[in-house]
C-alpha cells in the first residue's frame, strides 16, 4: 500500500489531498475547518482529516509532497527585489522575512507538525503540481495541457505535454508577466479583493463593452507564437505587495474604484468599470487563445486540460472550447492553489509507481452527522426531524417557493458547491434572486446565480449539450431564449449561465431535481453556495446549522434530517 | 536537527553556477535573521546588533 498526502499553503487556499494506492481518498481545503475564507495557514486540520477518512495515522503515509520548491521560490523573490531596488525597498524585508523566517522552513514545519520523519517530506514544482492535478485526474490518456495562474516560483505560464502519467514541459512564461497577476491588478483597479473578487469581474464584464482595446494594447501586448508581455510600468506587484496595479493604469483608464461603494450600473463612472472588465475579459480570452494555438501546433492533442486560477474563468473556458480547436476540455474544478495540493499527491503517488484514476467526484470532504445535527438542532430550539425521502421534500418545498439548505454527505473539494452544501431555490423567480443577493449571501446585485439540470434534459434548456466541464460549474452555456422567463434567476445578462449537469446516479441532487421534474416539469434549480458573505462553505452539521440560525432560508435538509423553525 | 536538510538543500540550491551570484547576499541575510532572532531570546547579544545596524 502507498500513501501520500499532497499540501498547498502560505499563499491563499491552503489544502490537503490524500492519495492511497492512486484512488484519492480526500481533499479538502483548510478553510474550511479554521472557518477563515481562503486561509492560507498550513492546513493541519485537513491533513488530519483527510487521514481520518481513510482511517490511517500519519506514521502510513510514505510521503508528504509539498506544491512547490521553497527555495526556487525565495530565489525569485530575491530577484524581483534585487531587479526592482530601490522601488522595492518597502516590499523587500516584508518578502525576505518571510521567506527567510517562515516559508523557507515549510518542509520542516510539516514534518513536525504532522509527525513524520523528515526525510519523508518533498515537494513538487508549483505549476508541475498544477498541471499533474489538471491532467491525471482527467479522463483523458493523451492531452495538451495549459497551467496558467499568477506566479509559481518563477513560472506564471506553462504548456505540457500529458501522455500516459507523464507530463512534458513544452514551454513556459515568466514572472513578472502572467495573465493572472494582470487580472488582479484590474480586479483591484475595480475596487473588489485580489484572489477574492476575480469572479466579480468575469460576471461584471458581461454588462460593459470592450471599449478599452486601445488602452489594453499597452498593458497586454500578444505575439503570434502565444507568448505575451505586460506593460509592468503600468503595474506595481514588483514593488509594493499591497496594490497590483500603479498611478499610470490610473492615468491610462482613469481613477481606480473605491473599494466598498455601492454598485450602481445605470451610472456612467460605475458603466466605466463594466467596460474596463468587458475589455479584460475579452484580452484574457485572446491570450488564452494563443496559447492554446501554440499547444494544439506543438502536441497536435485533440483534448486540453486547465488548471491555474486563470483556469476558473469560466466564460473564458467557453470561448476556448468554442473557439481553441480543442475537441474536449477539461478543467478540474479545484484549478486554484487549493486543487495543487491534489496534484502534488499524485504526482507522489505515481512516482511510488501507482497507476493515475479518474476524479469522478468532487465530494472529497468529510461527512455530514445527522444524528448529531438533530441533537444539536433541538437544543437550539429548532424542530428536526428523520424524513423517508429528503429529495422529495426538498423539491416540494422548491415547489412551494422555499429556499432550502442543503448539506449531504461529504463536502466538495474546490471552490463550488455541487449539491453536497448548497443552497437551492426556484430558478424562475427574479424575486427570489433578489432575497437571496439581499438578505442571505449580500452580494453585488449584477453577480448572478447558477442553475443545477439534469444532465439528459440540458439541450431542452440550454444550447448545447453536457461536456467535461459542466458537472463541475467551469463553464457556461447560453440559456435557449424561449427558456430565460423559467430560467430568471440564473440566466446572466448576457443570456448564459454557469451550469451544474447532473448525472451521478443516487446523489441528492439528482433525486431533487427528478423530483422536481415530475412535480413542475422544470428539472433545474438554482444552487448557490452555503456560506454567508465572506464565509468559507459549511462543512459540519454544526457550520450549517450556524448558516440557518443567521439567515432568512425556509428550511434545512442534514443527509435525511429536515430542520425548521418552529 | 530537520532545519540542516533544509540547509543542504538550500546550499544545494544556491549552488548551481548561474545562482552564484545570489549566495553573498542570501548569507548576510540568513546572518542577519539569525542574529535578530537570537537578539529577541538573548538581551546580552542586542546591544551588539544595535551597533551592527
Amino acid at each position: 500500500m502507498s500513501a501520500v498526502l499532497g499540501v498547498s499553503a502560505y499563499y491563499h487556499d491552503a489544502a490537503a489531498a490524500l492519495v492511497v494506492d492512486g484512488q484519492v481518498i480526500a481533499a479538502m481545503q483548510e478553510e474550511r475547518f479554521t472557518r477563515i475564507k481562503n486561509d492560507a495557514s498550513l492546513p493541519f486540520h485537513a491533513a488530519e482529516a483527510c487521514l481520518s477518512v481513510a482511517g490511517l495515522n500519519a506514521d502510513d503515509l510514505d510521503e508528504v509532497v509539498f506544491y512547490e520548491n521553497p527555495y526556487s521560490k525565495l530565489e525569485r523573490v530575491l530577484i524581483s527585489n534585487l531587479r526592482t531596488f530601490p522601488m522595492s525597498w518597502k516590499q523587500f524585508p516584508l518578502a525576505l522575512g518571510a521567506q527567510l523566517g517562515t516559508k523557507l522552513w515549510v518542509l520542516d514545519q510539516l514534518a513536525e507538525g504532522l509527525g513524520v520523519p523528515r526525510a519523508k517530506v518533498g515537494f513538487r514544482s508549483h505549476h508541475e503540481s498544477h498541471a499533474a492535478s489538471a491532467f491525471l485526474p482527467s479522463p483523458f490518456e493523451e492531452a495538451a495541457v495549459l497551467t496558467v495562474d499568477g506566479v509559481g516560483e518563477h513560472d506564471t505560464t506553462v504548456m505540457w505535454r500529458g501522455q500516459g502519467s507523464e507530463l512534458t514541459a513544452l514551454g513556459s512564461l515568466e514572472y513578472p508577466h502572467s495573465l493572472g497577476l494582470l487580472y488582479a491588478g484590474l480586479t483591484a483597479y475595480c475596487g473588489f479583493m485580489v484572489n477574492e473578487g476575480e469572479y466579480k469581474v468575469m460576471g461584471l464584464s458581461s454588462f460593459g463593452q470592450p471599449r478599452f482595446r486601445e488602452q489594453f494594447d499597452k498593458l497586454i501586448r500578444l505575439s503570434a507564437d502565444g507568448s505575451f508581455e505586460l506593460g509592468l510600468e503600468y503595474f506595481a506587484y514588483m514593488t509594493d505587495p499591497a496594490l497590483g496595479f500603479g498611478p499610470k493604469l490610473e492615468q491610462l483608464l482613469g481613477p481606480r474604484r473605491p473599494v466598498g461603494r455601492p454598485w450602481d450600473l445605470d451610472s456612467a463612472e460605475d458603466r466605466r468599470f463594466a467596460d474596463v472588465a468587458a475589455t479584460l475579459q475579452q484580452v484574457t480570452e485572446e491570450a488564452l487563445l494563443g496559447l492554446c494555438a501554440e499547444l494544439r501546433r506543438q502536441t497536435d492533442a485533440s483534448a486540453l486540460c486547465l488548471a491555474g486560477g486563470v483556469a476558473l474563468n469560466a466564460v473564458a473556458n467557453a470561448r476556448l472550447l468554442r473557439d481553441s480547436g480543442f475537441d474536449r476540455i477539461w478543467v478540474q474544478p479545484a484549478a486554484g492553489d487549493a486543487g495543487a495540493a491534489l496534484g502534488a499527491a499524485m504526482l507522489g503517488s505515481v512516482a511510488l509507481g501507482d497507476g493515475r484514476t479518474q476524479l469522478d467526484t468532487m465530494a472529497l470532504g468529510t461527512a455530514i452527522d445527522a444524528g448529531r445535527g438533530q441533537a444539536v438542532a433541538r437544543s437550539l430550539g429548532l424542530v428536526a426531524e428523520r424524513v423517508d425521502q429528503p429529495a422529495n421534500v426538498a423539491a416540494e418545498l422548491l415547489g412551494r417557493e422555499r429556499i432550502v439548505a442543503v448539506a449531504n454527505g461529504r463536502f466538495e473539494f474546490g471552490p463550488r458547491a455541487l449539491g453536497q452544501r448548497s443552497l437551492l431555490a426556484n430558478p424562475a423567480g427574479a424575486q427570489t434572486r433578489d432575497h437571496l443577493n439581499r438578505l442571505v449571501k449580500h452580494r453585488e446585485p449584477f453577480r448572478p446565480f447558477a442553475p443545477a439540470v439534469l444532465a439528459d434534459r440540458t439541450p431542452a434548456w440550454f444550447d448545447g449539450e453536457e461536456n467535461d466541464m459542466t458537472p463541475y460549474m467551469t463553464t457556461v452555456l447560453d440559456v435557449r431564449a424561449d427558456k430565460r422567463d423559467e430560467l430568471r434567476a440564473v440566466t446572466h445578462v448576457d443570456g448564459t449561465a454557469r451550469l451544474q449537469t447532473v448525472r451521478q446516479p443516487a446523489s441528492m441532487m439528482r433525486g431533487v431535481l427528478e423530483s422536481l421534474e415530475r412535480r413542475t416539469g422544470s428539472p433545474v434549480v438554482l444552487n448557490t453556495s452555503l456560506n454567508g458573505p465572506g464565509e468559507p462553505i459549511c462543512a459540519t452539521e454544526t457550520d450549517a446549522l450556524g448558516f440557518f440560525v443567521a439567515h432568512r432560508v425556509d428550511a434545512l435538509l442534514l443527509d435525511d434530517v429536515l430542520v425548521t423553525r418552529p | 536537527m530537520s532545519r540542516l536538510q533544509t540547509l543542504r538543500e538550500l546550499v544545494g540550491h544556491f549552488m548551481h553556477r548561474q545562482r552564484f551570484v545570489l549566495a553573498p547576499l542570501l548569507i548576510v541575510l540568513l546572518l542577519a535573521s539569525m542574529l535578530l532572532m537570537a537578539t529577541s531570546g538573548l538581551a546580552y547579544v542586542a546591544p551588539l546588533s544595535y551597533s551592527i545596524f
